[in-house]
């Protein structure tokens, strides 16, 4: 048990080595971060001086290396667009995007299962068939359609809801939350749904297809001739049993909510790290782009290593 | 529409309960940082022109005008400038504005990190006469020396001591990243990087007050699309800049209109002018002026800007745009559209059946610039010079172009002093260390490089005007590039609302007016 725990770990540790030096082998072909940081009446001299002072000009495993070196002591750089410590930058804005996407997860999993149940139960009702036939748009049409059409109806047309940002936020010690002030939760209301309508539609997809599946074992059928409600057949016997497998790819894809914030965030303007990593694409922020990399390779390969675990705790097999 | 509307502002009401003159505005790019001295773009020294102020200022019109110094003059024998300093001028800390404080910013942006040290190159020596008075001492006359340092803004010598900002922070934080501390008519309320800005007015600042803003917030929102939303949904009063294709729309739409000017920067096409051979391989046509012609013939300018730039930017026949000092008005025609003229040149120089190369231009940049690439590309196949379109982001660009991996390419130039020898003197001279950094195609004519030296030390402005006739004529004789049009300035307005867009594209709150 102990090995296999500690087997796992190193594996995940070099995943992430791995990670970080594919990320500073592609670096250089996203620009020359020099050329933006200057402005127009540069001369040579400038370029070459900032490059030293950089140290642009080493070889990209000597930058990843002293790269390491430095974040293992938990300094991760200056940006170069905002000359601010890294890390101070990403904890500002981490909080932006964790309670935007623990909001989109919650929506996505309530409305999912909701629906996912709804679907099984009545498969052949006309509001059964409308929300599948619903549902097929929130797979198909890229998530920044959906943000912008959002946006249009309810912040353009309606006057219901704002645009962009985050609201008024209230700062709680080093954590901003937009929890607590009613503009922070109204800015909430769109970019979470935009986020969490693909999670939604698979999670629902998924209850909808377990519980037709469970619906017809033999299990139902007894409770049925048992005399059973139907409330209590479908929730308490079928929707438990369903649940499982939801809850695996729910915890595999709060990882992804997180990544795919980039593009909900920059239609929302959501000043979470997502945006600040477009920024830093578009800049060639090179230490933002590095510090943002790792941190969602840390978060995917730590979420993976603890389901790794929980499979340990459920499969006796693996114990031994 | 109307009641949609009321609705509109009803609700923006009810959801930003500030009070009436608070003036709300956006753009796509964030100020990266509040040092004056650390970052010259127009993000930031825009933004940072409503709380800094330098010696002189701009007008609306461009014209400079007294701002920390009431009046200036040059020197005797071109020993450079005296300039005579406003008295009773506070800093927003409360401290007052004296000699010690331009002695203390030279040398501040002046040094090695600061980022606008090139306007300073002439510069010998700073000398304070007295609380009021400062000499600056140039190695050469320098006739414009007050317009280069329009953007040279005073920061106070005891605030940045007691607060460890005496260095410029580029490499590092400090304390001016964050913080600022000027003698504009706005002052710094709080910073939040990438998030908000507030300025809010300054009671003790010298000037009149010409504006109705009682508090200012700047949002930056990157998504030009969320921008026109948030526009027209009213919770933002003015943007900057409006995408082409949405600024019909913003106008038919009630209770916000599209103010439009014209910018300073000229796009243009650049050619490898010292190049042996093609990238692709073969004699490189572009030495011939004749095929540089051709190109500009070729070029159905007029309709560029009919479909792509929706009738908003205007044709370009010289490096700088008619506004700028030093134009030539007597050279302001460009050569009209005309593909026969274009083939028979073609023909001339030795390619009667065309020939192909690449064209590498920015795709995020320039407004629209990958489609203009792309109308331009379409507009040589019809004369025969058939381009291979190389679009990437401008961070990949300008090493590309360093690098010399180029046939043909765009370019688009804003003359930071706002007159016609910056080009000149970045674009046109041989190329070098400090001169012709941005001469990538490697153009060299002896008589430019003498014109240069010469036209940035004449004081007499009538022999200045003849000499950079003489330069414009000949760069255009020899095609060294083909200037294609002016950008255009759109901002998204919302009525009720009075600004002044200088084609500076700076944005300056204290002309901000509420009806």
């Amino acid at each position: 048990m102990l090995s296999y725990i500690f087997r796992r770990i190193l594996q995940s540790v070099l995943v992430l080595l791995v990670v970080g030096l594919v990320a500073f082998a592609m670096f250089r072909f996203v620009g020359d971060p020099v050329e933006t940081m200057l402005g127009q009446e540069r001369t040579v001299e400038d370029i070459e001086r900032l490059r030293e002072n950089l140290g642009l000009n080493d070889p990209f495993f000597v930058q990843y290396w002293n790269f390491l070196v430095r974040a293992v002591q938990g300094d991760l750089g200056i940006s170069y667009r905002q000359g601010r410590p890294v890390a101070e930058i990403i904890a500002e804005r981490l909080p932006a995007t964790l309670e935007l996407a623990a909001v989109s997860g919650l929506f996505a999993l309530v409305f999912g299962i909701v629906f996912g149940v709804f679907t099984a139960i009545r498969r052949d009702g006309w509001a059964a068939n409308a929300i599948m036939t619903l549902s097929l748009i929130g797979v198909s049409l890229p998530t920044f359609l959906i943000g912008i059409l959002l946006i249009y109806v309810f912040a353009v047309e309606l006057s219901w809801l704002p645009s962009f940002g985050r609201g008024e936020v209230v700062q709680l010690g080093g954590w901003s939350t937009g929890f607590l002030t009613q503009s922070g939760l109204i800015a909430l209301i769109l970019p979470s749904i935009t986020l969490g309508l693909y999670q939604m539609t698979l999670i629902m997809r998924l209850v909808r297809s377990e519980m037709l599946e469970v619906l017809r074992q033999d299990y139902i059928r007894f409770a049925r001739a048992r005399g059973l409600s139907q409330k209590a057949i479908n929730f308490r016997h079928a929707l438990k049993n369903t649940l499982v497998p939801v809850i695996t790819v729910t915890g595999l894809q709060l990882g992804s909510i997180i990544a795919f914030a980039i593009i909900t965030e920059t239609v929302f303007q959501w000043p979470g790290v997502g945006l600040l990593f477009i920024n830093a694409i578009q800049f060639v922020d090179i230490p933002v782009m590095a510090a943002y990399l790792m941190l969602i390779s840390v978060m995917f390969v730590g979420i993976n290593l603890i389901v790794d675990l929980l499979y340990v705790a459920i499969d006796p097999r693996l114990r031994s | 529409m109307t009641r949609l509307f009321a609705a509109a502002t009803l609700a923006a009401g009810l959801a930003f309960p500030a009070a009436a003159e608070t003036f709300r505005w956006s753009s796509t790019t964030d100020p990266s940082t509040m040092d004056p001295h650390a970052v010259s773009s127009t993000p930031v020294l825009g933004f940072l022109t409503n709380v800094y102020e330098g010696l002189v200022r701009r007008g609306r019109d461009m014209t400079i005008e007294p701002a920390l110094a009431t009046r200036w003059e040059p020197l005797p024998d071109g020993a450079g400038w005296r300039f005579y300093l406003r008295e009773g001028v506070t800093f927003h800390d409360g401290a007052a504005f004296t000699a010690e404080d331009v002695r203390f910013s030279y040398e501040r942006a002046a040094s090695e990190a600061s980022d606008v040290r090139s306007w300073f190159a002439p510069v010998s020596d700073l000398v304070v006469v007295d609380d009021y008075t400062v000499d600056i001492l140039t190695s050469t006359p320098q006739p414009i020396f007050p317009d280069s340092i329009a953007n040279w803004m005073m920061m106070d010598s005891g605030w940045a001591e007691a607060n460890g900002a005496v260095a410029v922070a580029r490499d590092a934080e400090n304390f001016a990243t964050l913080n600022a501390n000027g003698t504009g008519a706005f002052r710094l309320v709080s910073r939040q990087p990438d998030l908000e800005t507030v300025l809010e007015p300054f009671a003790g600042w010298w000037g009149e007050v010409e504006h109705t803003v009682t508090r200012a917030v700047f949002t930056p929102i990157q998504n030009p699309a969320t921008a026109v939303a948030a526009l027209l949904s009213g919770e933002i009063d003015m943007i900057n800049p409006v995408p082409v294709q949405d600024a019909e729309r913003i106008d038919a739409a009630d209770g916000t209109t599209v103010l439009r000017g014209i910018e300073t920067r000229v796009i243009m096409l650049g050619f490898a002018h010292d190049h042996a051979e093609l990238q692709g391989g073969g004699d490189n046509p572009f030495s011939d002026v004749r095929v540089r012609r051709a190109v500009a013939h070729a070029v159905n300018v007029p309709a560029i800007l009919q479909t792509i730039m929706r009738g908003s930017a205007e044709p370009a026949s010289q490096l700088v745009p008619p506004s700028a000092r030093g134009f030539s008005p007597a050279l302001d025609s460009r050569p009209a559209y005309d593909p026969e003229a274009a083939r028979a040149l073609l023909a001339e120089a030795g390619y009667p059946d065309g020939f192909a190369f690449s064209l590498s231009c920015t795709n995020d940049r320039y407004i629209n610039d990958e489609q203009v690439c792309q109308a331009v590309t379409g507009m040589l196949a019809q004369v025969g010079m058939t381009a291979t379109l190389e679009a990437m982001p401008v961070s990949n660009y300008w090493p590309e172009l360093r690098a010399d991996n180029f046939d043909m390419y765009l370019l688009g130039w804003s003359p930071g002093t706002f007159d016609a020898e910056h080009p000149l003197r970045f674009l046109v001279h041989t190329a070098g260390d400090r001169l012709g950094t941005w001469n990538f195609g490697g153009y060299t004519n002896p008589r430019i490089d003498e014109l240069l030296p010469m036209i940035q030390s004449e004081i007499d402005d009538t022999a200045r005007q003849a000499m950079l006739d003489e330069a414009a004529a000949t760069v255009q004789d020899d095609m060294v590039y083909v200037p294609l049009y002016v950008e255009p300035l759109l901002w998204g307005l919302r009525d009720g609302i009075e600004v002044t867009q200088r084609p500076d594209n700076f944005f300056v709150l204290r002309w901000v007016n509420h009806r």
